[in-house]
């Protein structure tokens, strides 16, 4: 997985500035060592991760994977923040760009379109990709350095929610969010696949 | 020798998935308190418990678990609850909340699955919405006693129904709709107490904790995310509604995804909270021995202001 990060358009910027006001915050709010370490709980219903999973399996004409978007809504609760995941949006074909030495690479206007759900649909946004296989999956080196690249720039639009990147196994999942532009990624606690059978996992393997 | 010993086809792992799940319990009579004490047989682990009433004489036709000493000093359902559990599971993590469901909704956004054992289609369409709301799987049960009318005496009648988020609700499958709830609102404050008795409770909240398990540790592969089951109590059946054939695999037009989560959700202002409050662990809790000033010290403390 990779991304164009170089290439946004003045019309991401301009609506970064619209986004990024919020009379109710603190000026200085936002800053990592104010950040208490936060539990996240990821939840994506049953159905939704199948249909992910088949969409990812599907071939492109030169990438040699697929790429889309989570886009959740958010809650807290007693622990921390639920993330609760609403559909799935895949990169459209025309916005990968060729790139041999990686899985996959989006253009500039993939990551335009899920800061455009992010800004006009109130909606977190999470990078997915699969790395097939069964068992708790890793992310790459790579996955991890664009991750740092392109995810903490939804915050400019929607600094008012969390966003992050998730990689798929065939049963499973892991993830890492961010909670502020300056701040370092962290990981997500815990997944719950939410129909029948319901089953959920965390960092520390199958429950 | 291990006391889930006997339910091990529900698979390897199954006591500790069972352990690691909470479920939520709103209504503990005649219903929900059959349904508390099957998980603290089978070894669910977490629990927040929802009831605002005490236990009076006229439960203790129906209430497992209660006594009439309970009745003596007016024990709360949920203290019956929490007694029964501890009995099994000392160690269980239990959430009390002896009041209405709406004013605790963070701790219930935490479980896994919550089971309602309400009287009212009001109260269960409230209930619904929440659980899809947070992606959480609902499961109503619900018994009434009908009169027949032409001297033919009663029908027992109920219904068990499991609604998942994304699949059909129980507006979908007709259990509730417009002229339900109307008709109940104007009844309000005149119903009275309705006929309630124990066994049909007990096989309405037998055959939810059989969903339940099916959903968290599954014994077989045909499972299905919709589920409603009708109850005949005077043929003692419990079958399929046609329902559930009709809308397996659909998709539910009610609850769109678009309104899942918390719309005024803002990380910051949550950030701030707990910033200000501190450690969340530390929320609540009496200062520990180790922390805690020895008493010279509280008394120079206290001199000094």
């Amino acid at each position: 997985m990779d991304a164009a990060h170089g290439l946004r358009t003045n019309m991401v910027d301009a609506l970064l500035e619209r986004g990024a006001s919020n009379p109710s915050v603190a000026p200085n709010f936002g800053r990592s060592s104010e950040i208490c370490a936060m539990r996240v709980r990821f939840k994506i219903p049953v159905r939704l991760l199948a249909e992910i999973r088949e969409d990812l399996r599907r071939p492109h004409r030169f990438a040699h994977e697929r790429v889309g978007f989570i886009v959740a809504g958010l809650a807290s609760y007693t622990d921390g923040v639920l993330v609760l995941a609403r559909a799935y949006r895949p990169v459209d074909d025309g916005d990968y760009l060729h790139a041999p030495s990686v899985g996959a690479m989006m253009g500039p206007d993939a990551i335009r379109k899920a800061q455009e759900f992010a800004l006009f649909k109130g909606e977190a946004i999470f990078h997915v990709h699969s790395h097939g296989g069964s068992g708790l999956p890793g992310f790459s080196g790579v996955d991890l350095r664009e991750n740092a690249k392109f995810v903490p720039d939804f915050l400019k639009v929607a600094p008012q929610y969390i966003h992050g990147a998730i990689v798929l196994s065939d049963d499973s999942a892991t993830g890492q969010f961010w909670q502020s532009r300056s701040g370092r990624p962290e990981t997500i606690d815990g997944f719950v696949e939410v129909g029948s059978p319901l089953r959920k996992w965390g960092r520390h393997g199958q429950v | 020798m291990d006391r889930f010993e006997r339910q091990s086809f529900l698979g390897p792992n199954s006591t500790k998935v069972l352990r690691n799940s909470t479920v939520g319990l709103i209504g503990l009579g005649g219903g929900g308190s059959h349904e508390v004490q099957q998980m603290a047989h089978l070894g669910v682990g977490g629990y927040v418990l929802v009831d605002p009433d005490t236990i009076d004489w006229t439960n203790t036709n129906r209430l497992v678990g209660g006594t009439l000493g309970d009745v003596e000093c007016k024990r709360p359902k949920v203290h019956i609850a929490e007694r029964v559990i501890r009995g099994l599971q000392p160690d269980a993590r239990i959430k009390v909340v002896q009041g209405c469901w709406e004013t605790e909704l963070e701790e219930l956004k935490r479980c896994d699955i919550i089971l309602g054992a309400v009287d009212s289609y009001v109260a269960r369409d409230q209930i619904e919405r929440f659980c899809r709301r947070f992606l959480i799987p609902y499961i109503d049960i619900g018994m009434d006693v009908l009169a027949l009318g032409d001297d033919q005496g009663y029908l027992i009648s109920g219904q068990v129904i499991l609604s998942s988020p994304g699949g059909p609700c129980l507006w979908c499958c007709g259990f509730l709709d417009e002229e339900k709830l109307s008709k109940e609102a104007a009844k309000y404050g005149g119903a009275g107490g309705r006929p309630q008795v124990v066994w049909p409770n007990g096989v309405l909240a037998s055959t939810a904790v059989g969903l339940l398990v099916q959903l968290i540790c599954p014994w077989h592969s045909r499972t299905t995310d919709f589920t409603y089951l009708v109850y005949d109590g005077n043929r003692g059946t419990v079958t399929p509604s046609p329902w559930m054939a009709a809308l397996q695999n659909r998709s539910c037009p009610h609850f769109p995804a678009s309104e899942v989560g918390d719309p005024g959700f803002d990380v910051r202002t949550l950030n701030a909270k707990r910033t200000a409050k501190g450690p969340s662990n530390s929320i609540g809790s009496p200062p520990s021995a180790a922390t805690r000033p020895i008493w010279w010290r509280r008394m120079l403390s206290f001199e000094r202001k």
